[in-house]
């Protein structure tokens, strides 16, 4: 049974005068090559400029965490969220979506809260588990690149590396979208 | 005597040495497994099914069980615990600058992500030949005891706890639920429950009250342990010698604003796990049996005394006497011994049943302190890898089998009062004390009036006992907390304020051994260094010792011994419709955090591939 899209920005909008506040997060684990394009990426967006209202953040550090710290914030019109993957799909490309807030059964989402306590740090439980307990924005866009190589080692592959403008790129186009009602 | 099986003798003045007159003196027998007899009786009844549990879910990373079960006796035939990762850290250390083992041992486990660099440092320390300043030693306490108080708290409400939840309940034992609807409870002044049908419903996963607070008090506890630490998990700030950062009243008043506020959530677990452990041994003693096994047990105790660890071999007795948990090891249910270089020699590994080859040679005979030592001893071991095709009679498992004195241990927080309490040696007695029996643990005030708590030692060992324990654990852990704390502030009152010790890597050979504990019990690092580098590192988890498979002799491991022993008590009118819940919560009794894996080469093997897959798939 999926559960019903939650849209916790209800009643919360800020005035049209304040930027709109945006959380950029790479998601994944370091040292993993393309699997890792997302703590590494984080990094390098840091040194880059952006409007104002923008956030860079390393999510990498496990749904729970994010979710807590996501309570302590003010709350943010849009998340976008990077990460190497590898979901059977041509390697070595980008692919671009909007989080729909599908959620699996709850025994499933029981077992994404399982992996989350005990370390596991995951897109898809970051997206589950945050959806669940209502702690993302409805507005959550996902930039992922399909990985070409996922074994240990702390460089991207070459072709991948070549993606990143157009992955930079994706996000900017993604923060300058209007908002999703 | 402190060895029955091993030949190793004491005199009087504790100094050990081999009995005599033995030609091989560790030399063993291995005894195949049998099959026949299980399989012909598979063949022949409808009954007997095979049970495989791949992943176990709900627990830290990869465990995988295979049972059979007999239906219409209700008794389990065969119990078979698979460590289904490889961990690998031992080969990734070895030849490494030793001071890098504390940032990369760390990353055995997500779960429990400072007490390695905290046992990987203690070994630092013991070789390098430095001790940590006291107020350095406190901070360690400190992180590790809210470390523990998290990790004990996401057992019993995130990952166990949902075992004894009303979805559960109607899904396995329908019986039980009907009952819970008409039960009172009996500690409800502690948790303000009046029936345990609404226990069991605040239990539910997900929605339930209980299981989101635990999920809550979680970020209180590792806000404390980050407060001192600066991340969690894998610190950043623990080094040989000490810690690499200052604290100040400041931030240790924000510890202990943390760490206060755990203390309510502590009395309440209490008192929901007796209510739980009282109402199933009511509803059926049969209960009492479930995930049960002999006692035996280890621990190397844990939280040094800043006034008497000086993180030598030497004086480990001494200094691990003085800890806030005694260690020891606990045999038939008696007490065999509490000095640390008594349990270091008591532990072998062996790899009968594991993927692993056979390592010769017996390159240190004795310890640093001249006893014997085996050549099946983790200094001795070498971690050779050899991944081949599952048999049950063969090979089925990453783990090693652990033994001690050639016994199968079970190891845990439980075990560390345990031992306390039977060795009657703790110093430290400003919130505890101890009974012939029992620890009694005053937890402070904070929004609850100061309470006194009784943990006895109990008259039955199961999982609900494992359980109860894990929850009594959580004040003994708040209360040692709360004494370092007091520690912590007259030290900075006093100006005491060092928290690192300066050193050299020393370029000669040297071996040591970090004794810490992790949420789960029984952690040690074993570290050789010679020319500056690692020459051989090894780690005992406590998952290690309790996930093991058989050993030589074809005994089981604790999760095997357990399950064996635990009777079928779920309700089912057909076969089919049997889900395993009593197995599983024999299994998760242990709170299994199964050392995440990682990408290892091993010449031109590939051993796996994945980071992490403990994903989910078989859900109660």
């Amino acid at each position: 049974m999926a559960a019903t899209p939650q849209n916790v920005l209800d009643g919360q909008e800020k005035p049209q005068t304040r930027p709109r506040r945006i959380l950029i997060g790479g998601v994944g684990y370091r040292n993993l090559r393309d699997m890792s394009l997302g703590p590494l990426l984080s990094d390098r967006l840091q040194k880059l400029t952006w409007p104002e209202g923008v956030e860079i953040e390393d999510l990498s550090y496990g749904p729970i965490g994010i979710m807590h710290n996501l309570d302590d914030r003010p709350p943010y019109q849009r998340l976008i969220l990077v990460a190497g993957v590898k979901r059977d799909r041509e390697a070595g490309r980008v692919y671009s979506y909007r989080w729909n807030h599908q959620l699996p059964d709850p025994e499933e989402i029981q077992a994404r809260v399982s992996e989350a306590v005990t370390g596991v740090i995951s897109l898809d439980n970051l997206l589950i588990i945050g959806s669940y307990f209502k702690k993302l924005p409805h507005d959550v866009s996902i930039i992922e690149v399909e990985a070409i190589d996922d074994n240990w080692g702390e460089e991207l592959t070459p072709a991948v590396e070549q993606l990143l403008p157009d992955v930079i790129e994706e996000i900017h186009t993604k923060i300058r979208e209007p908002e999703w009602m | 005597m402190c060895f029955k099986n091993l030949p190793v003798k004491f005199d009087e003045q504790g100094n050990a040495t081999l009995i005599g007159g033995i030609a091989d003196p560790y030399k063993y027998e291995r005894k195949d497994i049998s099959r026949e007899q299980l399989k012909r009786l598979m063949e022949r009844n409808g009954y007997i099914r095979s049970l495989d549990f791949d992943p176990v879910t709900r627990v830290a990373g990869a465990l995988a069980f295979h049972s059979t079960v007999d239906l219409k006796e209700r008794k389990v035939l065969e119990a078979v615990s698979m460590a289904t990762l490889f961990r690998g850290y031992e080969v990734i250390l070895k030849g490494r600058d030793p001071r890098d083992a504390i940032f990369i041992s760390s990353r055995a486990c997500g779960v429990c992500g400072g007490v390695h660099s905290t046992c990987s440092a203690l070994a630092i320390e013991m070789a390098f030949g430095i001790c940590p300043p006291p107020l350095a030693i406190v901070i360690r306490n400190l992180a590790l005891s809210m470390e523990f108080v998290w990790d004990n708290m996401m057992h019993l409400f995130l990952l166990a706890g949902p075992d004894y939840s009303e979805s559960a309940l109607k899904k396995t034992e329908p019986g039980l639920w009907d009952r819970a609807l008409k039960t009172e409870t009996q500690y409800g002044m502690l948790h303000g429950y009046t029936k345990m049908s609404d226990i069991f419903h605040d239990m539910n996963p997900l929605t339930g009250k209980l299981y989101l607070e635990g999920l809550e008090m979680t970020r209180v506890a590792r806000e404390g342990y980050v407060t001192l630490m600066g991340k969690y998990p894998h610190p950043e700030t623990i080094v040989p010698g000490g810690v690499s950062h200052n604290v100040t009243v400041q931030s240790f008043n924000v510890y202990l604003n943390r760490l206060m506020k755990t203390f309510d959530f502590a009395k309440k677990t209490i008192g929901i796990w007796d209510d739980i452990t009282a109402f199933f041994y009511e509803a059926n003693p049969e209960y009492k049996k479930v995930g049960t096994r002999p006692l035996n047990f280890a621990d190397t105790g844990i939280w040094d005394d800043p006034d008497s660890y000086d993180a030598t071999y030497a004086n480990c007795n001494d200094w691990g006497e003085q800890r806030w948990a005694t260690p020891g090891v606990i045999i038939g249910g008696k007490q065999v011994t509490t000095k640390l270089q008594q349990i270091n020699l008591g532990i072998e590994e062996f790899i009968e049943h594991s993927y692993y080859e056979p390592w010769s040679g017996h390159p240190h005979k004795t310890d640093p302190l001249g006893a014997p030592l085996s050549p099946y001893h983790p200094w001795n071991k070498e971690t050779k890898p050899k991944p081949e095709n599952l048999n049950w009679r063969e090979k089925y498992s990453w783990s090693t089998a652990p033994r001690w004195d050639r016994e199968a241990v079970e190891t845990g927080v439980f075990v560390r009062m345990w031992n306390t309490i039977l060795a009657k040696k703790l110093p430290h007695r400003r919130f505890l004390d101890l009974t012939e029996n029992s620890m009694l643990i005053r937890v402070p005030k904070y929004a609850d009036e100061e309470m006194e708590f009784e943990w006895k030692i109990p008259d039955v060992w199961n999982a609900f006992e494992r359980n109860r324990g894990r929850a009594y654990a959580i004040s003994y852990q708040c209360v040692v907390a709360y004494d370092n704390w007091l520690k912590g502030m007259d030290l900075l009152k006093k100006g005491a304020s060092r928290t690192s010790t300066p050193f050299t890597v020393p370029q000669n050979n040297r071996m040591s051994v970090g004794f810490w504990g992790a949420g789960r019990g029984w952690l040690t690092h074993h570290l050789e260094i010679d020319k500056g580098a690692i020459v051989n590192y090894q780690i005992i988890t406590p998952s290690t010792l309790m996930a093991s498979p058989k050993d030589p002799w074809g005994n089981p491991g604790p999760y095997e011994e357990a399950v064996l022993n635990t009777p079928i008590l779920e309700e089912f009118d057909k076969p089919e419709d049997y889900k395993g819940i009593d197995i599983l919560r024999a299994i998760r009794s242990f709170d299994p955090c199964m050392p995440c894996t990682t990408h290892i080469y091993a010449g031109d093997k590939t051993i796996c591939q994945e980071v992490n897959t403990c994903a989910c798939g078989v859900e109660d």
